[in-house]
C-alpha cells in the first residue's frame, strides 16, 4: 500500500511535469491556465512524495470527504475480484468495439450471470431477454439512439 | 399581480396542461434514472412535440420533466453510487454508504423530501424575484461570476481531509480536476491543449463520461470485491420507517436544507455556474457546518446531511435558473438554453414582457414546479419501498445491469466508443484515489468549475484589465472567498481552544 501511495504521487508529478513542458510551447493565453494550475500542482504532490517518503506510515493518513473500501476481504481475494471486475468493464469495452452495442449487451449480460454470478440457465435467458428487449425499446426506438457498427461487421460490410 | 399568480395556477391545472405535464413527468422520471440522458438532452428531444401546443401546456410539459429528472437522479445515486444525472453526483458521497449501511430507505427518503423543499424554495425564489431581479443579475459581470467560482474552488478545503496532510491531498485534487478542465480547444486563441491527437479531445471531456467513471466505478468494484449486496450483511432496513426517518431528518436539518437550498437558488440565477456547481458547494456547506473534526468526519462515510444539501440545492437552482432566463433571455444553464427555444417557438420574448403582459404565464412556471415536485416526490414514496428493495439483492445479479447503465450512459455523451474509454480511465483513476486516500469531491469540483474559472478570468482581464480586483463587489467575494478558506481552520482553533477550556 505505502509503495502504491508513492506510485501514485510520481504518477502525479509526471503527469503534470508533462503537461508544464506542452504547455510552455503554447501561445500565452493558451498556457496560462494550465500552468498557473500544474506548477503548484506538481509541488504539492512532490510535498505529499516527500512526506511519504520520510514521514512516518501511521501518521501519513488524514480521512478525506470520500468513499472507503471495504477492508473485510483478505487482500489475495481483493485482489483477484478487482481484477476480475476490470476484466469484465474492459471486456464490455473490447466487445463494443468488435461487434457493436447492440449485441454486446445480451451476451454481456448472459455471460456476466451465467459464469460470474453462477444463475441457472433459464434465469438467464429470462433476464437477458428482458434487458435486451429494453434496451432496444427505449435506447434504439424510443430515443434513437446511433450506436457505431462494430469492426467485424464493418470488416465483413455488414 | 395577485391575480396573474392565481391566473398562472388555473393554467396549470387545466385538464390539457395538466395531462402534458404528467406525461412530461413520467418521461422526466426514466430520464432521471437512466445515467447519462440528461434533462436537458430530453427537453432538446421534446421541442418538436411543443409546437402546436399552447404556452402554459408547453411549459408544464418540459417543466414538469425537467423538474422531476433532477429529483429521480438522486435515486440511482443513493441505490448504486451511478450518478442518474451529471448534476446528481454530490448525492454519491454520502447518499451511497448509507445505502451500504443499510439506510437506503433513510437516504432516499432524505434526498426526495429535501429535493421536494429545495424546489419549494427554488419557486418561491422564482416568485418573488420576479419584480427585483434587474439589479441583483445586472450587478453580476464576469469578474463577480469569476470570484463566484473562484468560490466554489475554495470549498475544496471543506471536502478534504483534515490537517495538513489532508488539505494538500484536497487542494492537489481540485488543482488536477481543473487541469484536466484544460484539455481541448481554448477558447480564446483557439489553440489546442492536450488533444494528443485525437479529435474527440478537441471540444473537451465531457462531464458525463467522466463523472460516471469516478463515481461509478470504484463502487462497482467495491461491490464486486465484497460480494455481498449492497447493503452487505446487515439485517434489513425496516424500510418504511427508513423513509419516513429520512422525511424527518430533512425538517431535523431544516435549516442546512434551507441555506443550501438558497445556496442552489443564487447559483442557479448566476449564468454558466451551471447545477453540478450548486450540488458540490451546497455539499462543502454542509460539511462545513460540522460541529468538530470527529462529526466532519461522518461525512462520506453515510452522513444524512451530505444528501440532505446536494437534494435541496439541486432542485431549489431550478428556480433559480428561470429567473434571469424569463427576466432577461439569459439561460442560466445548457437545459435552460433550450427552454428558451420554446418561448421563441411560443411565440414569446423572454424579458420585460414575460413580466408585464405574459405574467401569468411566468406565474404558471412557478406553479409548475410546485406541482411537480409534489407529485413526483408524493409518487416516488410511494415506491421507495420496493427501490430500496434492491440493495439487498445479491451484488452479483446487480452488477451487469449497473455497467450496463453507466456505459449506455456514458456513451450518450457524444456516441463513441471512445466515451467507454474514457470512463474506464477515470474510473481506473478514481479507484486508486479511493484506495490511496485521494478525496474525489475536489477533483469533481476543479473539473466542473475549470472552464467558468477561465473563460471569466479571460473576459474579466480582457474587458477591465486588472483594475477588477478593485471593484467592491469583487473585494467583497474575495473576502467571503477568504472565510470559506480560513473557515475550516478557525472551526479546528476553536474547538482545541474549547478542548483546552474544558480539561
Amino acid at each position: 500500500m505505502h509503495r502504491g501511495r508513492i506510485v501514485f504521487c510520481v504518477f502525479l508529478m509526471v503527469v503534470t511535469a508533462s503537461a508544464i513542458y506542452l504547455a510552455l510551447e503554447w501561445p500565452f493565453k493558451a498556457k496560462l491556465f494550465p500552468l498557473s494550475v500544474s506548477i503548484p500542482l506538481f509541488i504539492l504532490a512532490g510535498i505529499q512524495l516527500l512526506q511519504l517518503l520520510v514521514g512516518k506510515e501511521e501518521i501519513i493518513e488524514s480521512a478525506a470527504v470520500d468513499l472507503e473500501f471495504s477492508s473485510d476481504v483478505p487482500p489475495e481475494i481483493e485482489r483477484r475480484r478487482v481484477i476480475t471486475a476490470f476484466s469484465w468493464i474492459a471486456g464490455f469495452i473490447l466487445a463494443v468495439y468488435l461487434i457493436g452495442f447492440p449485441l454486446t449487451v445480451p451476451l454481456f449480460i448472459c455471460f456476466y450471470l451465467r459464469f460470474e454470478s453462477g444463475v441457472g440457465a433459464l434465469p438467464t435467458i429470462a433476464a437477458t431477454a428482458i434487458t435486451w428487449a429494453m434496451f432496444y425499446g427505449l435506447f434504439q426506438k424510443l430515443v434513437h439512439l446511433q450506436f457505431e457498427q462494430g469492426a467485424i461487421q464493418t470488416w465483413l460490410g455488414l | 399581480m395577485f391575480d396573474a399568480f392565481i391566473e398562472g395556477l388555473f393554467l396549470v391545472l387545466q385538464w390539457k396542461a395538466f395531462s402534458l405535464m404528467l406525461v412530461g413527468m413520467g418521461l422526466g422520471f426514466c430520464v432521471g434514472l437512466l445515467p447519462g440522458i440528461g434533462g436537458a438532452a430530453t427537453l432538446a428531444l421534446m421541442i418538436p412535440f411543443v409546437f402546436k401546443m399552447q404556452p402554459a401546456e408547453a411549459f408544464a410539459f418540459l417543466l414538469g420533466m425537467h423538474a422531476v429528472a433532477a429529483t429521480t437522479g438522486d435515486i440511482t445515486s443513493v441505490l448504486f453510487g451511478v450518478p442518474g444525472e451529471a448534476i446528481s453526483a454530490a448525492t454519491v458521497v454520502d447518499g451511497y454508504p448509507m445505502a451500504k449501511k443499510g439506510e437506503a430507505g433513510r437516504a432516499l427518503g432524505a434526498a426526495l423530501m429535501s429535493s421536494l423543499v429545495g424546489a419549494l424554495i427554488g419557486a418561491l425564489a422564482l416568485a418573488l424575484a420576479i419584480p427585483i431581479v434587474r439589479p441583483l443579475v445586472l450587478a453580476f459581470g464576469s469578474p463577480e461570476l469569476f470570484m463566484l467560482a473562484v468560490i466554489g474552488i475554495s470549498c475544496i478545503t471543506s471536502l478534504s481531509g483534515a490537517g495538513a496532510r489532508g488539505q494538500i491531498k484536497g487542494f492537489s485534487m481540485g488543482l488536477f480536476g481543473l487541469l484536466v478542465s484544460t484539455i481541448g480547444q481554448e477558447r480564446q486563441s483557439g489553440s489546442l491543449r492536450f488533444d494528443m491527437g485525437l479529435m474527440y479531445l478537441w471540444e473537451g471531456l465531457d462531464f458525463v463520461p467522466v463523472l460516471v467513471g469516478i463515481f461509478a466505478i470504484p463502487e462497482i468494484i467495491d461491490l464486486t470485491v465484497r460480494g455481498t449486496s449492497i447493503a452487505g450483511e446487515r439485517p434489513a432496513e425496516n424500510l418504511r420507517s427508513g423513509v419516513m426517518e429520512g422525511i424527518k431528518d430533512t425538517f431535523r436539518h431544516f435549516w442546512l436544507v434551507f441555506r443550501c437550498s438558497v445556496v442552489g437558488v443564487f447559483v442557479g440565477i448566476l449564468p454558466g455556474a451551471g447545477g453540478g456547481v450548486a450540488q458540490w458547494m451546497a455539499y462543502a456547506h454542509a460539511v462545513q457546518g460540522a460541529k468538530d473534526a470527529a462529526d466532519r468526519e461522518r461525512f462520506g462515510k453515510g452522513d444524512v446531511r451530505g444528501v440532505l444539501g446536494p437534494g435541496a440545492a439541486n432542485n431549489s437552482k431550478e428556480g433559480g435558473e428561470l429567473i434571469p432566463t424569463v427576466a432577461f433571455g439569459v439561460p442560466g444553464s445548457g437545459a435552460m438554453a433550450i427552454l428558451l427555444s420554446a418561448f421563441l417557438i411560443m411565440g414569446l420574448s423572454p424579458g420585460p414582457d414575460m413580466l408585464t403582459k405574459h405574467l401569468s404565464i411566468t406565474f404558471s412556471m412557478v406553479w409548475t414546479l410546485v406541482i411537480a415536485n409534489i407529485i413526483a416526490v408524493l409518487l416516488c414514496l410511494t415506491i421507495l419501498d420496493q427501490l430500496a428493495k434492491v440493495t439487498t439483492v445479491r451484488g452479483g445479479l446487480i452488477i451487469p445491469f449497473v455497467l450496463l447503465l453507466v456505459f449506455v450512459g456514458s456513451y450518450t455523451a457524444n456516441g463513441q466508443i471512445t466515451d467507454l474509454i474514457v470512463t474506464l480511465i477515470f474510473g481506473v483513476l478514481s479507484y486508486f484515489m479511493v484506495l490511496f486516500g485521494w478525496p474525489r469531491p475536489p477533483f469533481v469540483l476543479g473539473f466542473v468549475l475549470g472552464k467558468v474559472i477561465e473563460t471569466y478570468f479571460f473576459i474579466s482581464v480582457a474587458r477591465y484589465g486588472f483594475t477588477w480586483l478593485r471593484q467592491p463587489m469583487v473585494v467583497a467575494l474575495i473576502i467571503l472567498m477568504l472565510l470559506v478558506i480560513a473557515y475550516p481552520y478557525i472551526q479546528q482553533q476553536r474547538q482545541r481552544a474549547q478542548g483546552r477550556a474544558n480539561a
